[in-house]
């Protein structure tokens, strides 16, 4: 049975081959098609290519990792693509930082299932972070690398509302939106974010002491 | 609100986030109670600084060269759903050359600069016309500051006179235009006398009507000569101002008739000055 279909699936793309006229009509019909095709492509690059940069640097703070970041996007391009048409809003960064954030999220969950939500971290009642003040903290404040560091720390979720909100400047409804909780939840997560980032920045200080 | 509760709301107030009326009572706990003031500047410097000094990954130039082949590939593999591998290799085709970032560029490049003509167009027709309207603005207010001292202070009128052959010489004498005065009684708007005023760095003619219990200060001095403007009408203060010019003078109506009264006014006063 099997090889019968084999054999019938062989000889119909032998007949489709060598019939000249199915050739020709395949041809000119795809011609058709790559004619409307590249229009919806360029409205699509125009509208969204603009946020690459935004794109890219909230899939890099999901994942911790370049290459990760970089198929994410590539990804989340892809699949924006291809829902285009049924995008009628006017916020398209919005629109398209949801997307990247649900396929970072997927790899995340495929790759390590932990870390997506906040977990009680021991190292937070480490001692040595409540004599580091606030003013101390300011004044290492400028060191980016620190700083990464103890973004790299926080749970995905904190990392994500830090950026929309510091790096990006979205509003709470929009933060609400890509993130997918409730608008009053934005709020709360935000101050235990910042909190949570102040702790971890606490403790490499006081480590460094 | 007690310190808890401010606490607690400080993130969303850091970032403009509360309405207005919970903004306003943090303020008033933040002015009162030292300790909470003190942390709300803290938190607010340091969030700032980390926010600001958080490294941004940009995008490297070959994630949107990689992006940009991948879609290409993909609409030129959407129309060989019955073929799959087959019809690919059977029609090999040329690949669209992907867009190459001179081109992305230069195409930018004319956005923009179109962008910056359609603004500039825009704002010379637009501008002139704002600043007029705020011209009109700041003269509606001396108008009107001008209406109500005339009344309040018994200042209505320098020469009190229901005879606009009175009232016309006095004016001209004093002036350096002649404005046009006519009496409107069998209008319903009696001329009561006129007034020297100071308005928009001149002095101008006041003439002065009543409807009823009412006054209408009519403020006339020249215009730009041939500048017709439309007649405008606002309101202001509770107060009815009506705005037209003929190719002499410019006319400001104050009064506090109703808007449909001090149109009326408007109309007679043109029907009988033009029989002049």
């Amino acid at each position: 049975m099997a090889l019968l279909l084999k054999a019938e699936h062989a000889s119909e793309n032998q007949d489709f081959e060598s019939d000249q006229r199915i050739v020709k009509f395949v041809v000119v019909k795809k011609r058709e098609e790559d004619h409307a095709q590249p229009a919806a492509l360029t409205s699509f690059e125009d509208a969204m290519l603009p946020h690459l940069d935004a794109a890219h640097n909230l899939a890099r703070w999901l994942l911790r990792n370049e290459q990760d970041a970089q198929d994410v996007v590539q990804e989340a391009y892809l699949r924006a693509f291809k829902s285009f048409a049924g995008f009628h809003g006017s916020n398209g960064r919005a629109w398209l930082l949801t997307i990247v954030r649900n396929t970072s999220y997927t790899l995340l969950k495929k790759n390590r299932a932990v870390d997506l939500t906040t977990t009680f971290d021991e190292e937070i009642h480490a001692p040595g972070y409540e004599s580091v003040s606030p003013a101390t903290i300011l004044e290492h404040s400028e060191d980016a690398e620190l700083i990464r560091e103890a973004m790299d720390e926080l749970p995905a979720e904190f990392r994500e509302i830090l950026t929309l909100r510091h790096q990006e400047g979205l509003s709470y409804k929009e933060i609400a939106d890509i993130a997918q909780i409730p608008p009053g939840t934005v709020m709360s997560r935000l101050a235990r974010a910042r909190a949570k980032l102040r702790e971890c920045l606490a403790v490499r200080i006081g480590k460094e002491k | 609100m007690n310190c808890e509760e401010a606490t607690k709301l400080m993130d969303g107030y850091l970032d403009g986030e509360l309405d207005p009326i919970t903004s306003q009572t943090i303020e008033q706990h933040l002015r009162e109670c030292p300790k909470c003031d003190r942390a709300y500047k803290t938190h607010g410097s340091l969030i700032r600084a980390l926010g600001n000094a958080t490294p941004y990954y940009k995008a490297p130039a070959e994630l949107r060269e990689r992006i940009q082949s991948s879609l290409r590939k993909e609409i030129g593999e959407r129309p060989t759903r019955n073929g799959g591998q087959n019809t690919r290799s059977l029609f090999p085709r040329k690949q669209p050359e992907p867009r190459t970032i001179l081109f992305g560029t230069s195409w930018n490049w004319l956005a923009l600069a179109a962008a910056i003509v359609l603004a500039a167009i825009i704002g010379w027709t637009l501008l002139p016309r704002l600043q007029r309207s705020g011209a009109d603005q700041f003269l509606a207010t001396q108008l009107i500051a001008s209406h109500v001292r005339s009344l309040m202070a018994n200042h209505l009128s320098d020469v009190a006179s229901s005879d606009q052959h009175t009232v016309k010489p006095w004016l001209d004498a004093k002036l350096d235009f002649a404005p046009p005065v006519v009496d409107l009684s069998s209008e319903g708007f009696p001329l009561v006398g006129g007034r020297l005023d100071y308005l928009d760095n001149r002095p101008v003619a006041a003439l002065v009507y009543q409807r009823r219990k009412h006054f209408i200060n009519l403020f006339v001095w020249p215009g730009e000569t041939g500048s017709a403007r439309p007649t405008m009408a606002m309101s202001h203060q509770g107060y009815q101002l009506l705005h037209w010019a003929d190719p002499d003078f410019n006319y400001w109506a104050v009064s506090d008739v109703n808007a449909n009264d001090l149109q009326t006014f408007k109309q007679q006063f043109e029907l009988q000055t033009s029989h002049h």
